[in-house]
């Protein structure tokens, strides 16, 4: 089970699962209005606004509200149209740009002559002739000025609805756009007298689409900017007042594209729309510096002044009465604030923008992010695969908030990021898979290297006992000798070479002293070095000859060589009585003779040969040398002339003058301070051959 | 290591470089492999040119033993020249002289050995 898991992971080299993930993001993002990712989307857009609110700089719109205040001064709501007139000529008086009135008087005022003869038949016609009608009293201080009344649109005929009287006047009706406005079939309006008086009426339906106003969870997002009442334009209340204020420059044009509005103008003003005419408004913080109760300015509390150069709407403002809403900086405000803040909207230009291919955008970004991954991720070690990733997102969210900060512009971040996690999860998994078998398949390559070291170790080791424990203690050996001293001394290198030494008593007058350097390394050198050891002591004592021994040393050890080793010798069989040496040297380093203070080289050029095996068949001829009283005879190897420090070589100078220094008084404490001076030379660097030293003195 | 030859009155000539020591020798014994191979009777000789080589150890001097002895068998013509001081002082200990051809310098070597 868990190896068809791994194997569908690994598919593909770890990529067909993430590309079918990528499909499934890109099904999923491009009807994302059917999936639970839409209302994350939104919940990001108001995460856009929340973070960045729009600025409100200046207060360019005056809200008069009808509050608790005004209803406690002047009684219960509806209020007498003569008294709204007196408003409505307190706010004229200051010469607003436009003033909207977020209320609909559908019916006639209940103190209008015709309803008191209605409920009252005894009043005389006189005494109703001479009442003032509310209703006339409003008209008329409504064509004080620029006012918009509301109107709101139905979806069904209800009793009393009708159809407004004041359109948009001058506006260019395109076919295309009956398909994507909303359409009302009726709506209600004020009485035909105040239209009549009123500049314009603009609708305050806050949505019609009830299932978007389901799935924005009663947050108000988008409002509507142009509705159409039985085909007949209205712009929406405070869109009206814009339109109002901007006079006879205020035309207004829908701009039309492929997929329905994008944008609406009015005069100078442009502003991005939604297809369906929608406005995104960007919401500033409320605030109730620009809140006037109605009880105040009725009062006069307010010079008039205040209200010149502004937009005035008078709507409610009391807990009894009003409309609220919840916008998408999770404040709750009064219905009216959003008609305030249309109109600073529009003002700024400040518009959320969202077109249409704003969607496609996001599919490319999600196609081009996710590909991006897959063709990435698996050549890249986890840590640098999840680095990338944040990186990644860093840079889509960064984007984003980069995009609404910039140019308004609304990037669903959320759903990028959360539809290219489980590609990135599973892409990563793969990677961990990856590496954890590399992890494995590398600890198996490091067993078999250690076991092999281990094995090389014991090989070495083994050869390195096969060297040591051939080689024999002069100290232990000649313990008891007084006609000469003999002191030696083999340090292996690190990786083993063949280096030996020897020395024998041939027969009670005659000592043999050999020295030797197999070439090549570990046990074949060790064995070599073993057998030539054996041959040499064996083949002195049987041959009298020391040059005839020599060649059957050579005879002997040429037999079986198939690794072709040599081995460099000085052999040398004295005469401890006599003082008198016989030698041969094959291919070895001459020794070095202390005589009286001076030291020499034993001469080996005359018919000294080349190294053992080395040609297989040398001639080898002994020469003869007389040793004097307290000679000192200096054996060694190229280990000693061959030490190394990095820059040059100790060289057989250096041993000369070491010989000549050291005290010759105990051989052994002689040696040591030649292997010190070595030593000492090299200055730390690893040995790379065995030193091996022997000193021999003859006292006579 | 890098073995560059040239050819100088039909001796193929082989420069090495560096010190042969018992590290080096392994890539010397498979650098030169190559060119024992044609080393066979009939064939041009190969001189090596030990002009550049500053140190050679013993290892090194199996190396050219072998190579020497492999040459012999093929009835081929191996042979070495211009040794620096040391490598010179080398061969006269161990006595290389006398297993393989040695000489002063290419020219000198290409007068005896080539055509």
């Amino acid at each position: 089970m868990k190896a068809q898991a791994f194997a569908l992971l690994r598919a593909g080299r770890g990529r067909a699962l993430p590309l079918l993930l990528l499909a499934l993001a890109i099904l999923a993002l491009h009807n994302i209005d059917s999936t639970p990712l839409a209302s994350l989307r939104d919940a990001q857009f108001d995460r856009y606004q929340r973070q960045m609110p729009r600025v409100r700089e200046d207060e360019p719109v005056i809200v008069v509200g009808i509050d608790s205040q005004s209803l406690a001064q002047h009684g219960q709501w509806p209020w007498s149209r003569d008294l709204i007139a007196r408003l409505v000529d307190h706010i004229q008086a200051g010469k607003p740009l436009a003033l909207g009135i977020d209320i609909v008087f559908a019916e006639q005022d209940r103190h209008s002559p015709e309803v008191l003869a209605a409920k009252l038949p005894s009043l005389s016609r006189s005494a109703l002739a001479a009442l003032p009608d509310p209703d006339r009293i409003l008209a008329r201080s409504l064509g004080g000025g620029p006012t918009a009344l509301a109107i709101v649109g139905l979806s069904n005929p209800l009793p009393g609805s009708k159809q407004p009287s004041r359109p948009l006047p001058v506006f260019t009706q395109q076919p295309a756009l009956d398909q994507v406005l909303p359409n009302f079939v009726g709506a209600l309006a004020s009485l035909s007298m105040l239209e009549d008086a009123a500049a314009g009426e603009g609708l305050v339906n806050a949505s019609t689409d009830t299932l978007r106003s389901n799935t924005d969870g009663g947050i108000l997002r988008r409002v509507p900017t142009i509705g159409l009442i039985e085909h007949q334009p209205f712009l929406s209340l405070p869109l009206e007042m814009f339109r109002l204020a901007l006079r006879e420059g205020g035309t207004v044009t829908p701009v039309l594209g492929r997929h329905g509005m994008e944008a609406l103008q009015i005069g100078d003003y442009r502003f991005p729309t939604q297809a369906n005419g929608e406005l995104l408004l960007h919401f500033g913080r409320a605030s109730s510096n620009y809140y006037l109760s109605a009880a105040d300015v009725l009062a006069g509390i307010h010079p008039p002044e205040m209200f010149s150069s502004r937009f005035v709407i008078i709507g409610f403002n009391s807990t009894g009465l009003q409309d609220r809403v919840i916008t998408p900086l999770g404040e709750s405000l009064p219905g009216i604030d959003i008609h305030a803040q249309v109109i600073e909207s529009l003002l700024t230009g400040a518009a959320l923008k969202r077109p249409v291919w704003m969607a496609q955008l996001e599919l490319a970004a999600l196609l081009f992010g996710g590909l991006l991954l897959i063709s990435t991720m698996p050549i890249l070690q986890p840590r640098y695969a999840v680095v990338s990733f944040v990186a990644l997102l860093v840079i889509i969210c960064g984007g984003g908030y980069l995009a609404f900060h910039l140019g308004k512009w609304l990037f669903d971040i959320a759903s990028q990021a959360l539809l290219l996690s489980p590609i990135f999860i599973s892409l990563l998994a793969n990677n961990l898979i990856a590496a954890d078998s590399q992890r494995r398949e590398a600890e198996k390559h490091l067993l078999a290297s250690r076991e092999e070291a281990a094995r090389v170790n014991g090989e070495l080791d083994a050869a390195r006992r096969i060297q040591m424990g051939l080689l024999p203690d002069p100290a232990r050996l000649l313990a008891d000798e007084s006609r000469f001293a003999i002191a030696a001394l083999l340090e292996p290198a690190r990786a083993v070479g063949g280096d030996y030494f020897d020395c024998l008593m041939l027969d009670p007058r005659r000592l043999c002293l050999a020295i030797g350097d197999v070439s090549g390394k570990g046990v074949p050198a060790s064995l070599f070095m073993a057998i030539s050891k054996t041959l040499t002591s064996v083949l002195t004592r049987r041959q009298p000859d020391l040059g005839q021994a020599v060649r059957n040393i050579e005879e002997e050890l040429s037999r079986e060589n198939p690794e072709f080793l040599f081995v460099t010798a000085f052999i040398a069989v004295i005469d401890v009585e006599s003082g008198e040496m016989e030698y041969v040297c094959a291919g070895h380093d001459a020794p070095i003779l202390l005589r009286q203070g001076e030291v020499s080289r034993i001469d080996t050029a005359a018919h000294g040969g080349p190294p053992l095996c080395a040609i297989g068949d040398y001639p080898f001829i002994a020469d003869r040398v007389q040793l004097q009283p307290n000679d000192l005879l200096c054996l060694f190897t190229d280990g000693v002339t061959e030490a190394d420090n990095g820059e040059a070589m100790y060289g057989s100078k250096n041993l000369e003058n070491a010989i000549l220094q050291a005290k010759t008084g105990d051989l052994q404490v002689a040696v040591n301070r030649l292997r010190d001076s070595v030593r000492h030379f090299e200055a730390g660097h690893p040995p790379s051959d065995d030193l091996t030293l022997l000193l021999l003195r003859w006292t006579g | 290591m890098n073995l560059p030859t040239r050819e100088q009155s039909g001796v193929l000539i082989v420069s090495v470089s560096g010190r042969i020591d018992h590290l080096a020798s392994e890539e010397f014994t498979q650098a030169i492999e190559p060119i024992l191979q044609q080393c066979k009777n009939g064939n041009r000789p190969v001189l090596l040119d030990f002009s550049a080589v500053e140190y050679i150890s013993s290892a090194g001097l199996r190396v050219l033993m072998m190579a020497s002895r492999r040459a012999k068998a093929e009835k081929g013509v191996f042979a070495i020249a211009s040794l620096q001081p040391l490598v010179q002082e080398v061969f006269a200990i161990s006595r290389f002289n006398l297993i393989m051809p040695c000489y002063v310098s290419i020219d000198a070597a290409c007068k005896v050995l080539g055509s």
